[in-house]
């Protein structure tokens, strides 16, 4: 398990490099930060003095190791906006990133899971069907959509929840259910598929033989075989939540770390786009990283594999 | 790390012939996507047929007509938009700007991922490491932000979009081509063919490339699905395709500022893209089950 | 369906309870005295040296801090407010008596030392407050005694008053010494009719009723006891808010989602007219490599191929007007009687041809603000063989690539930063500073030459010989005037002003 873990550890951090320069290089190609800091008043000789000051005409891979060197001490440099460091302000709006993120991977997983089991017990029955036209629903709903028709439906026409802001939970209910209801054919695909293979496989023929009771069979020994692909899959659903949220966000006036990306882009504020896709990038290395570690110790066959 | 696919088709290679098409016109979910699709193809080749109209024409003083069962009249069936133009010639028209953006972006993302996931599964050894590598790469960055950003600071246009969601999509082709290549690499007649002498880009066009394409399909579909739905919510955050090209998505973010009062601006095409990305889900899932029928 | 999965979405939050969320909010309007108002712009900063001129900072700016004088907007008349009064010494000289006893929010008190300290730091260009042609007409500000300082020009700069009471607030100078342009936007301390809590710069600020403001000052006495702003960034989620009576006060509403407000019953809905005007901006100059704009006749060919009326009325309404010069009508030196061109689409086109574009030409339209607008003018282009191809920007970047000669031309507004004086317009963006694209020396010589000139008569007439050759060039082609609309809780008594600042302190319940 420990070299299988330290072999795992330092792909991730060379993914995490790798992706890094890459996010850094494509941003720093877009946009000019430059411009950008010099704001709208700055002359030719002014952009010039700034891009010397800021070594903007040395080679990328400089610049890169520079900005690497100081974001490993969580310096992501000052906001060209707010003009407040950037880890600040990032680490101000991630609770109601993580807050949201977090009831939406919950609400998927309640709510696929079963779907998903249900839907493996009678397998082509209405119910199954049922759960799969939910789910080539969701896989085909614009979220921006969605949540408009929420917002539309619950707080204009049937006013019961509060169409933005983040002050207590009702305010999560319409964000967590068009977030979490984008994620959730596929783990309900996943379940499905799972069960169905553990269902008809010979070990759980074997319990029923043995005589052991249905209820038992299903969730001592069913359900937790199938689940494993699950979690991971899971793990990488709340990576992608997060790093996706950047729409429900705005649509529901919550101001987390997507909103702040969101408005860093409008602002060609660049060091906030940079410090932002590399800190998902990282949450979502660190999330399948996680997962294969519970998959490894889970299933000792992976390990060997 | 490994490499994680939600909707990854099961290795197993293509079985055709006729129980194939059988089952597959048995399949209702199959038939009606395809239906559907081919209904919305037609409709993108015959529009100028279809309607009489010019999708840029604007009347000013013909704003926010409501469509016929709103109360509006045949003259504009879907009713006007906020500079007056018709809004059902703009949704006859806009299904060329979706599909094209569909398959093109389907296109450059099928393109690269086949070429790396092909050559990592035949080849294998260190070029698989490297493409495993890349592959694990591309799906730690954050798709929409790293498009928004992209977009939002080079801005945006038609070539820009397809070539942005091209190139960050292109992982699940990369990842089934390469495992179907692994399976199908070693068995009889790609060895036999290899034996005869044949080089290894005619392999891989004439033996595995035809083996893997149901698989193609598959993918394909879902990433043309991927593909729409992310220009639409570029275009809702308004980094989408130009005006005054009528894209679907671009026709849903200019109604978005209507939507409380003339919600049809925002149901019409919303309903049209929820139709025809159902649609392509629904062939996707087809084709998977015909061809794999235990694997949904 | 949806009702299922939002039930049970509930009780996954519940059940989860990952972050203690304070629950039951107060969102009641005049019942237990809150106003709750809403807008979509982010501000950047509270401090309002360092935002971009933005509206919605000013308005907060208003409530936290004082100027030195406080023009009214009825009578026009500059009335005092931190100053008791003033006097010009000389043209570069003004003298200022301070008010008494004033304390800031945080109990120091107000004297000389604040306003030379605020003065002089704002207007050291090392310290690069974000609009810079505000104050750098300052040379500096003395001491000279505790309640008297005099303001030292760099030349005879006739409009100083106005600038002096549209963005000059004086903040208290040993508290920003200590904390800075940050901890000032984090935690503002002022003068001003209200005082500030919970803030989170960029996306809400409380504001409290300060029980200590001035007594008979120009801004009047605050009424209302607190003010909570949210930044909401979809129009349709103000509305939404606004319908479901948590918003008390938006502002900005589009034509079409006023109309549909004004049938509300509970809704106040009114049109204010604003300073801002609409106009298109050439790159006539070349900066960055030719361009078709350079040929006049092409810009010409712009001008009579847009129709500017039928826009205004069709999609702008209310009491938008069609402007003939570069500049809002009440400013002063703002000269109507300037050559026009008509909407003539078969005039655009011939001079099109003649400057070798028969077939039309493809060209880049750049713009950031008023999107249906800017459509329909691309519009009424293509009718006459402009093809443009939009870039649709934020306002950073698009400036910029307005200023490295990227954008042919740029569909622009301008709210002038609600000065009522063309000056501000014309030597932002016509002296050949860094905003001035059009960089043509007769215009410049002219504008800097009026910019020392104390009779107004004859600063008048130079600002119309400016707008003449800006409008003879086609530098600029003015479009039109706006409005803004406002709507708000019928129980709201407020009234808005064309400086599009809203003065919430002079709000009351009904």
């Amino acid at each position: 398990m420990g070299g299988y873990l330290a072999k795992r550890a330092l792909l991730a951090l060379a993914v995490a490099v790798t992706v890094s320069l890459v996010n850094f290089t494509m941003v720093l190609l877009s946009g000019d930060i430059a411009v950008s800091i010099a704001g709208p008043t700055a002359t030719y000789e002014q952009l010039e003095r700034i891009r010397r000051d800021l070594g903007l005409d040395q080679p990328i891979v400089v610049q890169y190791l520079r900005w690497l060197g100081n974001a490993v001490r969580g310096d992501f440099g000052d906001s060209l906006f707010y003009r407040t460091p950037v880890a600040d302000l990032i680490l101000e709006r991630l609770p109601v990133t993580l807050t949201l993120g977090i009831s939406a991977i919950v609400f998927t997983i309640l709510v696929a899971i079963p779907l998903g089991v249900v839907a493996a017990l009678r397998p082509n029955s209405w119910i199954d069907r049922a759960a799969l036209s939910l789910a080539v629903a969701g896989q085909a709903m614009p979220s921006f959509w969605f949540g408009l028709m929420l917002i539309v439906l619950f707080s204009v026409m049937f006013p019961i929840l509060p169409p933005s802001g983040a002050e207590s939970w009702e305010y999560f209910i319409m964000p967590t259910v068009v977030l979490g209801y984008s994620a959730m054919p596929a783990v309900m695909r996943l379940t499905r598929s799972g069960m169905i293979e553990v269902l008809t496989s010979d070990y759980i023929r074997t319990a029923y033989a043995k005589g052991l009771r249905h209820f038992k069979v299903l969730f001592k020994h069913a359900l937790r075989n199938a689940v494993i692909p699950v979690v991971s899959l899971a793990a990488v659903q709340f990576g992608y939540m997060l790093a996706g949220s950047i729409i429900v966000e705005s649509i529901f006036a919550l101001h987390g770390t997507g909103f702040l990306a969101w408005e860093a882009m409008k602002t060609a504020d660049l060091p906030v786009v940079q410090a932002i896709l590399f800190v998902f990038s990282l949450f979502y290395i660190v999330l399948t990283f996680l997962s294969d570690m519970l998959n490894a110790w889970l299933d000792p066959r992976i390990r060997i594999g | 790390m490994t490499v994680q696919v939600a909707n990854a088709a099961p290795a197993t290679a293509a079985k055709s012939g006729p129980g194939f098409w059988r089952r597959a016109w048995r399949h209702r979910g199959l038939m009606i996507g395809l239906t559907i699709v081919a209904v919305v193809v037609a409709i993108a080749i015959l529009a100028p047929f279809l309607t009489g109209k010019d999708p840029y024409y604007q009347d000013l003083l013909k704003r926010l007509k409501p469509p016929v069962w709103g109360g509006g009249s045949w003259d504009n069936p879907l009713g006007t938009d906020n500079l007056g133009r018709d809004y059902l010639t703009r949704l006859l028209y806009g299904s060329r700007i979706s599909l094209l953006i569909g398959i093109a972006a389907a296109l450059v993302a099928g393109l690269i991922g086949t070429v790396l996931g092909i050559t990592a599964g035949y080849f294998g050894g260190r070029i698989d490491l490297a493409v495993t590598f890349l592959i694990s790469v591309r799906l730690s960055m954050p798709v929409v932000l790293a498009a928004l950003a992209v977009v939002s600071l080079i801005g945006g246009s038609l070539v820009v979009v397809i070539a942005v969601i091209g190139f960050l999509n292109w992982d699940r082709f990369a990842v089934v081509m390469r495992s179907a290549t692994l399976q199908v690499r070693d068995l009889d007649y790609v060895t036999a063919a290899r034996s005869v002498g044949c080089s290894n880009t005619r392999i891989l066009l004439t033996e595995i490339l035809p083996n893997i394409a149901s698989q193609l399909i598959v993918v394909a579909t879902l990433e043309m699905a991927h593909a729409i739905l992310l220009e639409a919510a570029l275009s809702f955050l308004g980094l989408g395709v130009k005006p005054p090209l009528p894209s679907w998505g671009l026709m849903v973010a200019e109604g978005k500022n209507h939507l409380l009062f003339e919600p049809w601006l925002v149901a019409i095409p919303g309903s049209a893209l929820f139709l025809l990305l159902l649609a392509i889900n629904l062939v996707g899932d087809g084709v998977r089950d015909v061809t794999a029928p235990d694997g949904r | 369906m949806a009702i299922r999965s939002i039930r049970q979405g509930g009780t996954a939050i519940a059940a989860a309870a990952l972050v203690a969320l304070a629950t039951g909010s107060a969102w009641a309007g005049k019942k237990d005295d809150t106003l709750n108002i809403g807008w979509s712009r982010v501000v950047e900063s509270n401090d309002v040296y360092f935002n971009q001129g933005v509206r919605e900072g000013m308005i907060v700016g208003r409530l936290l801090w004082d100027n030195l004088v406080e023009r009214n907007p009825t009578t026009g008349q500059y009335e005092p407010l931190l100053a008791t009064s003033y006097k010009w010494v000389n043209e570069t000289t003004l003298d200022l008596e301070l008010r008494q006893g004033v304390k800031f929010h945080n109990g120091a008190a107000f004297t000389a030392e604040d306003v030379v300290y605020t003065l002089n730091w704002t207007s050291n260009p090392d310290n690069k407050v974000a609009v810079p042609i505000m104050v750098n007409w300052i040379k500096n500000a003395e001491k000279l005694g505790d309640y008297s300082v005099r303001i030292n020009l760099k030349q005879p700069f006739p409009a100083a008053l106005e600038y002096l009471n549209a963005a000059i607030p004086i903040y208290p100078h040993e508290y920003y010494a200590k904390v800075g342009t940050k901890g000032m936007s984090e935690a503002p301390v002022g003068t001003g009719p209200y005082t500030a809590s919970n803030v989170q710069p960029g996306r809400t600020i409380t504001l409290t009723k300060n029980p200590n403001y001035i007594v008979g000052g120009p801004k009047g006495t605050p009424t209302i006891g607190k003010i909570v702003q949210r930044t909401i960034a979809e129009e349709q989620t103000q509305v939404a808010e606004l319908l479901s009576g948590r918003l008390d006060w938006m502002w900005n509403a589009t034509p079409d989602t006023a109309d549909n407000l004004r049938k509300r019953p509970n809704l106040t809905v009114v049109d204010g007219e604003t300073m801002r005007i609409g106009f298109i901006s050439f790159n006539a100059n070349g900066t960055g490599g030719a361009n078709p704009m350079q040929d006049i006749r092409v810009r010409k060919a712009v001008a009579h191929a847009i129709d500017r009326e039928g826009i205004t009325k069709a999609l702008i309404r209310g009491s938008a007007r069609v402007i003939p010069s570069a500049c809002y009508p009440t400013q002063f030196g703002c000269a109507q009687d300037i050559p026009q061109y008509a909407y003539d689409p078969a005039k655009a086109k011939a001079l099109l041809a003649e400057a070798g574009f028969a077939n039309g030409l493809d060209i880049d339209l750049f713009g950031y603000l008023d999107r249906p607008h800017t459509e329909a003018i691309m519009n009424q282009l293509r009718q006459v063989g402009i093809r443009p191809n939009l870039q649709w920007l934020q306002f950073g970047p698009m400036f910029a690539a307005m200023q490295q000669g990227k954008a042919p031309f740029t569909h622009l507004t301008t709210g002038a930063w609600s000065i009522n004086d063309v000056s501000i317009t014309l030597r932002g963006s016509f002296a050949g500073g860094p905003w001035d694209i059009a960089r043509d020396q007769q215009v410049i010589d002219l504008v800097l030459g009026a910019d020392k000139i104390v009779d107004q008569a004859k600063r008048a007439d130079l600002y119309k010989q400016v707008l003449t050759r800006i409008n003879e060039q086609v530098y600029w082609l003015p479009l039109n005037t706006y409005y803004i609309t406002y709507a708000f809780t019928s129980e709201l008594d407020f009234t808005p002003h064309p400086d599009e600042v809203a003065r919430f302190y002079q709000s009351k319940w009904k």
